[in-house]
């Protein structure tokens, strides 16, 4: 069967997707991809601009805070859960960048990519360069036992993968090893330098803060919002999605699943399985990326639980 | 250079304990109005408390 008489170009994002046949058992593994690729560009190439007014809106959000607490427009309990807020809400963009989103190398709009990505990290106090050469490294090798750098977030349920978030985050867990191979491995060992850097210099500020009297606001507006933050990101992002993270395998490694925080609650995380297949579409089509690749998942052998 | 970075790495803990921890218990206390015992001042308090907790993270490699 050709798959040509398939192709009718630009489509509307029903359910069903005009580029898919009804049967697709009779396809071939090259006709299956081919459709997949044709889906995948539908949705991609296109200008996140959200992602980038999220970044900076976010980032302008947060340092707004600062001024409000200290003189004292606004209370501390009011910032603490718009700061836990900001926190989690930084990783996103950066992530769009990190896969080249928001403008490719060698385009006219690359600075902006780069730009989104070093710009808002350090919030989260991380150099964008580790995020982006690690997370990659986590797509090339998912759920492998050795070489993930997420492997560690494994865990048989959720209150599991809760404490095990937190108990990876102490001074000599393996998850800090695992980035640190990482960046070996890519030749990137000056990032392990800037990564310390990073955290010297988040200890050097938060500590200036305090010994000046303002330590619980260093404490709710920055440390805690960050320990609540990126305990919840490596829960929806990393552990959510590669449950129970056995497989491995370009259709096996990742899953679509129901969050009962719903789509947005989860931070989108709900569709990463057509992340790890074209990590080029943006976070917003993912949805629509899946629902209309969702036949092919399927006869793919794809983990389509729930959804 | 590498073997600076490792005692730096290494002593993180201790480090985060006296330039964060220390202030933060020390003005946690007086937020919520709780004296230290035996008659300490908060500080002092905060001193032993928080040291004492960042090095036993740093020799543990663990806070909790």
């Amino acid at each position: 069967m050709g798959i040509d008489r398939y192709d009718h170009g630009a489509l509307d994002m029903n359910a069903h997707s005009a580029i898919l046949p009804d049967d697709l058992s009779q396809l071939s593994d090259a006709e299956l991809r081919r459709l997949e690729l044709k889906i995948a560009r539908k949705h991609s190439g296109m200008f996140p601009w959200g992602a980038v007014v999220w970044a900076f809106a976010n980032m302008a959000v947060w340092l707004s805070l600062w001024p409000l607490v200290f003189t004292g427009l606004m209370p501390l309990w009011v910032a603490f859960p718009i700061a836990c807020a900001n926190m989690a809400l930084v990783y996103l963009p950066t992530h769009e960048a990190q896969h080249d989103i928001i403008a490719r190398p060698g385009t006219k709009l690359r600075w902006l990519n780069e730009l989104v990505g070093h710009s808002t990290s350090w919030m989260i106090v991380y150099p964008f360069e580790v995020l982006r050469v690690t997370h990659l490294d986590h797509h090339r090798h998912t759920n492998d036992p050795e070489l993930d750098v997420d492997i560690t977030v494994n865990a048989p349920g959720p209150w599991h993968a809760l404490w095990g978030i937190i108990a990876q985050r102490q001074p000599r867990a393996k998850r800090n090893r695992d980035y640190a191979a990482a960046l070996t491995r890519a030749g990137r060992t000056d990032l392990i330098v800037l990564s310390l850097a990073y955290k010297l210099g988040h200890i050097a500020i938060l500590s200036a803060l305090a010994w000046n009297g303002y330590a619980l606001e260093a404490l709710f507006l920055w440390w805690l919002p960050y320990q609540i933050a990126i305990t919840y990101i490596i829960f929806f992002l990393s552990w959510a999605p590669h449950h129970p993270g056995a497989e491995q395998g370009r259709y096996r490694n990742t899953r679509s699943w129901r969050s009962k925080l719903g789509n947005i609650g989860s931070m989108g995380m709900q569709f990463h399985i057509v992340h790890h297949l074209h990590p080029y579409i943006p976070l917003y089509r993912t949805p629509m990326a899946y629902w209309e690749m969702r036949p092919i998942l399927e006869a793919r052998g794809c983990r389509i639980e729930e959804l | 250079m590498e073997r600076a970075l490792k005692i730096i790495a290494g002593i993180l803990p201790l480090i985060f304990a006296f330039a964060f921890l220390v202030p933060v218990i020390d003005q946690g206390m007086a937020a919520i109005g709780i004296a230290a015992p035996f008659g300490l001042a908060s500080l002092t308090f905060a001193l032993i408390v928080g040291g004492t907790w960042g090095l036993i993270a740093t020799i543990t490699g663990r806070w909790i």
